[in-house]
């Protein structure tokens, strides 16, 4: 937190009083209509610019004692009014419902959906995700919208607030609306085939059989084992240690894929090395099955079994 | 986002008719520089070529403003600015090419639109500017929906019955505040009468339609005879033309004059059109008028700043003649200039003859009656000598002709006397009850001193008495008449047409234009006056809508099939019924609530339990303990409801 300047913790601190507001206004749903009491409505920059035009015109109607000048600064300022109620009954009556939850892998790209529906005609919305850039304009109403991101960590999230705006008649005023869908979405550690350590813990009767090669060296990351250690480069150089990369084959047990208890950059390692054995073996048509430290999840095979599977190496 | 493309023709066309409409702003070089630069906008737009460069259009309007700046004197800050913002404007559309960028050119088409008001405010006009409007908004419309919809029409029709009754409500109730600061003026030519009198202006003038002012009384109308008109005081004579002497020039103001004797008090209101001038029209002598004009030095009623729309005044006056107000006028009307030596003599010997002024014009008027003098919208042209000439040679003259010769004479005489210009007569509309005067009934006629007091004078009534009485078409030859119609485009039927549009005008004149904070204060001070009848009428309204209410909710109220207790669930559960199927039991709604609810379940199992002994036991005791229960745990169902409420 100490690298963001004051601006940005400013705005934390202001979006945190906010999201407060609109949990105890709106707590997340499974389905929600924007109703009243959800819609916010202000007017635009060019809302603002419309008023000095009617303030100006009745400035010129009322110097030149110009009843015609008066007559159109009245009718602008009706239109100017009537507009907000249409601004807002062009936002309310959209129903938002959950979809099925999205997935994806670190660094690859999250889609979210959620569905619409609406008993009328909808223009110009606008959607986009609290805290993330992109924006969604609909032009008119469409069945679902769908969002994209990039996944940052894995785990299973809350879908953010959803951020409803729309600026429709005359661009003269906002409405908009934060809704919260329970929904969530999954991300999974990135699968990647890399070529890992073997790791101190006993696994039972698990015989593995290690190849020393002892050319491939590596700088240590916490975690790794201080066993495999190159003390001689140590006592060289006390603040870059190195240790020596061990291959390991694949395990001799059929088709379970271990990940052992480890902590930190370690455990992240063997959670993207698991996704991809998981990944191959779905693709090999085997049974397999998933051993966790606190967790196994007995062999079997199909989408939903490497759904599943999936679902907890994110939550580990 | 990208522009549809015919929003651009769209703002192309209607530039060109702000072009039109503010046509009097703008100089004939300035009106085709910017008509072919929107022309070769349209041209290129609808060939599909991309806009130009901003720092073209950047350069091209720099150039241009310059060039206005230069003209900044001749065409005065008004149109000067209207000028610069219509170029701005131009030069947007040229230059386009992102939305932003559209929306305000669209903010500056509004400001335009109003401008185009100062200038015209005839109902035609009006209409055609507030047809202008629509389209601006109609392309403001578009600028932020999107292009595949079609406005719909019935969604239209009910946003204007919403409009029209917001906006004429705000225009009659908001309140009118007097004018802040000075604004500059149009700077036109003017129209109508001028300070100076040549012979043969008059003649001009005639030949123009065009309204000067309309006259509403208050009861009867005085006879053709006695509405003479009084707008300017000719005094200065330099031996051809008259002209408007110095000191009636500067702003002075007559103290009121209260009518003397039991002479009838006059009171009507007066609708003058633009003339940009500060001379306006009274009969007689005005007593008492509005704010926004005075009475000037010898009863001409004058405005503080010239007369660029429409206006209206109100006079009270009466039908006697002008006090001499000094002793310079008396000398300012004997001065008699120099040449025109045989009419001063005529004139010495017609003072001989008569010793009173009265005599003396009744001797001019029998002089012009008996003799060969000719009444024509065409007379010969005058030489130097014009007086001369007219009266011994030509004989041929318009009542400017007329009048001048008289008043030549009477100062000759020794009788101060002055050229009077205005308008004589005028067509009155019974049915409308107004006077409409047009500068066809422009007229001059001559004033002279007797006793303190200013008399009438009217040589034209001696010649051609069809002009005073009637109008002037009857007073002139056939074939002259032919050429006055044809200057003013008779045709029957347009006639007609021409007429209603005019009564038509008059009312939008009396009614829009002419509504002020007077008739502002009149409404409010009319609704409070029926403050009591409104109240009632809106109570009743109320009364009866309420009653109506009632009446629906009666019929179709649930008939009483169900049990108490189950309407006390119902009641308390409120919007959470909304969850409930419509074959669910109500015992079984709420064992699924509380499993639902892991963190309620043990009030809810025990509400449920007295609920089912109440219906299907029949148990009095356990619906009143379904009563306690309830009221107990209201706030625990309070935020039950609340948390379903949006889900």
């Amino acid at each position: 937190m100490f690298n963001l300047n004051f601006k940005q913790r400013l705005y934390q601190r202001y979006w945190q009083f906010v999201s407060n507001y609109l949990d105890k206004r709106q707590p997340a749903g499974s389905a929600v209509t924007l109703v009243q009491k959800l819609i916010f409505i202000l007017p635009t920059r060019y809302g603002w610019w419309f008023f000095l035009l009617i303030i100006l015109m009745y400035l010129l109607g009322t110097n030149y004692q110009n009843n015609l000048i008066l007559l159109l600064c009245y009718l602008l300022l009706s239109v100017f009014l009537l507009s907000i109620t249409m601004c807002y009954l062009n936002m309310s009556g959209l129903t938002l419902s959950t979809a099925k939850p999205a997935e994806g892998f670190v660094n690859s790209d999250i889609e979210p959906e959620i569905l619409t529906s609406s008993a009328k005609q909808h223009m110009m919305l606008q959607f986009s995700l609290v805290q993330h850039s992109q924006l969604i304009t609909m032009a008119q109403l469409e069945r679902s919208v769908r969002f994209s991101f990039t996944g940052k960590e894995r785990g299973r999230f809350a879908l953010p607030r959803i951020k409803i705006s729309s600026q429709y008649p005359f661009g003269l005023w906002r409405a908009w609306s934060y809704i919260a869908l329970d929904q969530i979405y999954w991300v999974y550690p990135t699968p990647m085939a890399q070529i890992t350590k073997d790791n101190d813990v006993d696994i039972d009767d698990k015989p593995q059989s290690t190849v020393q090669s002892g050319d491939t060296l590596t700088p240590y990351r916490p975690g790794d084992s201080i066993r495999h250690m190159v003390w001689k480069r140590l006592a060289r150089d006390p603040f870059n240690p190195v240790v020596r990369q061990q291959l390991t084959s694949p395990q001799a047990a059929p088709n379970w894929v271990v990940v052992p208890a480890l902590t930190g950059e370690a455990l992240e390692r063997a959670l993207r090395q698991a996704c991809q054995q998981l990944l191959t073996l779905e693709q090999t048509g085997k049974r397999y099955g998933l051993q966790l430290p606190h967790q196994t999840l007995p062999q079997s095979s199909g989408s939903t079994h490497l759904q599943r599977c999936l679902q907890e190496l994110a939550l580990c | 986002m990208l522009i549809p493309a015919r929003l651009v023709t769209i703002w192309a066309v209607l530039q060109l008719g702000i072009l039109l409409l503010l046509q009097q702003a703008f100089a004939v070089w300035m009106m085709a520089l910017f008509a072919s630069m929107l022309v070769y906008k349209l041209i290129t737009h609808l060939s599909g070529r991309p806009a130009i460069g901003l720092k073209l259009v950047n350069l091209i309007a720099a150039v241009i403003a310059i060039a206005l700046m230069f003209n900044l004197r001749q065409s005065g800050i008004l149109n000067f600015m209207l000028q610069i913002l219509l170029l701005a404007a131009i030069c947007r559309l040229l230059a386009l090419k992102h939305s932003y960028d559209a929306r305000q050119l669209v903010w500056v088409h509004y400001f335009l639109i109003g401008s185009c008001f100062v200038m015209h405010q005839d109902m035609l006009v009006a209409l055609i500017i507030f047809f202008a409007f629509t389209v601006n908004l109609y392309s403001h419309f578009y600028l932020f929906a999107p292009s595949a919809v079609k406005v719909q029409w019935h969604q239209t029709g009910r946003s204007l019955l919403i409009i029209l009754p917001l906006w004429l409500g705000m225009f009659l109730l908001f309140p009118r505040v007097p004018p802040f600061w000075q604004i500059p003026n149009a700077k036109i030519a003017s129209s109508g009468l001028s300070d100076t009198l040549d012979p043969g202006s008059i003649e001009q003038l005639v030949r123009d339609d065009s309204l000067a002012f309309r006259a509403e009384f208050d009861g009867a109308p005085p006879s053709q005879d006695q509405l003479y008109w009084r707008s300017y005081l000719y005094e200065d004579f330099d031996g051809r033309r008259w002209q408007v002497n110095a000191v009636r020039k500067n702003r002075n103001r007559m103290p009121n004059i209260t009518a003397t004797g039991t002479t009838d008090n006059m009171q009507y209101r007066i609708i003058a059109e633009a003339s940009r001038q500060y001379n306006l029209f009274a009969l007689a002598l005005p007593s008492k008028v509005n704010n926004d004009v005075y009475i000037g030095s010898g009863g001409l009623i004058k405005s503080n700043k010239p007369v660029s729309q429409r206006i209206s005044y109100q006079v009270t006056g009466a039908n006697t003649l002008i006090a001499q107000a000094t002793d310079n006028e008396r000398d300012i009307n004997l001065d008699v200039a120099e040449g025109n030596a045989e009419t001063l003599n005529f004139a010495r010997q017609l003072a001989k003859q008569h010793s009173t002024p009265a005599a003396l014009v009744q001797a001019i008027s029998a002089h012009f009656n008996q003799q060969d003098y000719y009444y024509s919208l065409t007379p010969p042209m005058l030489g130097s000598n014009s007086i001369d000439e007219f009266l011994f040679d030509t004989r041929t003259g318009f009542c400017s002709h007329y009048a001048s010769a008289t008043a030549l004479i009477l100062r000759a005489a020794g009788v101060p006397a002055r050229v009077v210009g205005g308008y004589q007569g005028g067509v009155w509309h019974p049915q409308q009850g107004y006077l409409a005067v047009r500068q066809r009934e422009a007229h001059a006629w001559v004033e002279y001193l007797y006793e303190d007091q200013w008399h009438l004078f009217d040589p034209t009534a001696a010649v051609a008495p069809e002009r005073i009485l009637d109008s002037l078409e009857s007073a002139l030859t056939l074939e002259q008449q032919q050429m006055l119609m044809s200057c003013w485009l008779e045709l029957e039927l347009l006639q007609n047409l021409r007429l209603q549009l005019m009564h038509l005008d008059y009312y939008w004149s009396v009614w829009v234009l002419g509504f002020n904070d007077n008739n502002q204060q009149a409404i409010w001070r009319n609704l409070r006056q029926h403050i009591t009848l409104i109240a009632i009428t809106f109570t009743t309204l109320l009364a009866l809508i309420f009653a109506g209410f009632v009446f629906s909710w009666w019929r179709n109220r649930p008939l009483n099939s169900t049990h108490a207790a189950t309407l006390l669930i119902q009641r308390q559960l409120g919007k959470l019924m909304q969850s409930k199927a419509a074959n669910q039991s109500m015992s079984a709604f709420m064992r699924q609530l509380s499993a639902q609810h892991p963190t309620q379940h043990d009030w809810l199992i025990l509400l449920t339990l007295s609920y089912e002994q109440a219906v299907f036991n029949n148990d009095t005791h356990a619906l009143k303990s379904l009563q306690k229960q309830l009221k107990c745990n209201s706030k625990r169902l309070k935020i039950l409801r609340r948390s379903i409420k949006n889900t």
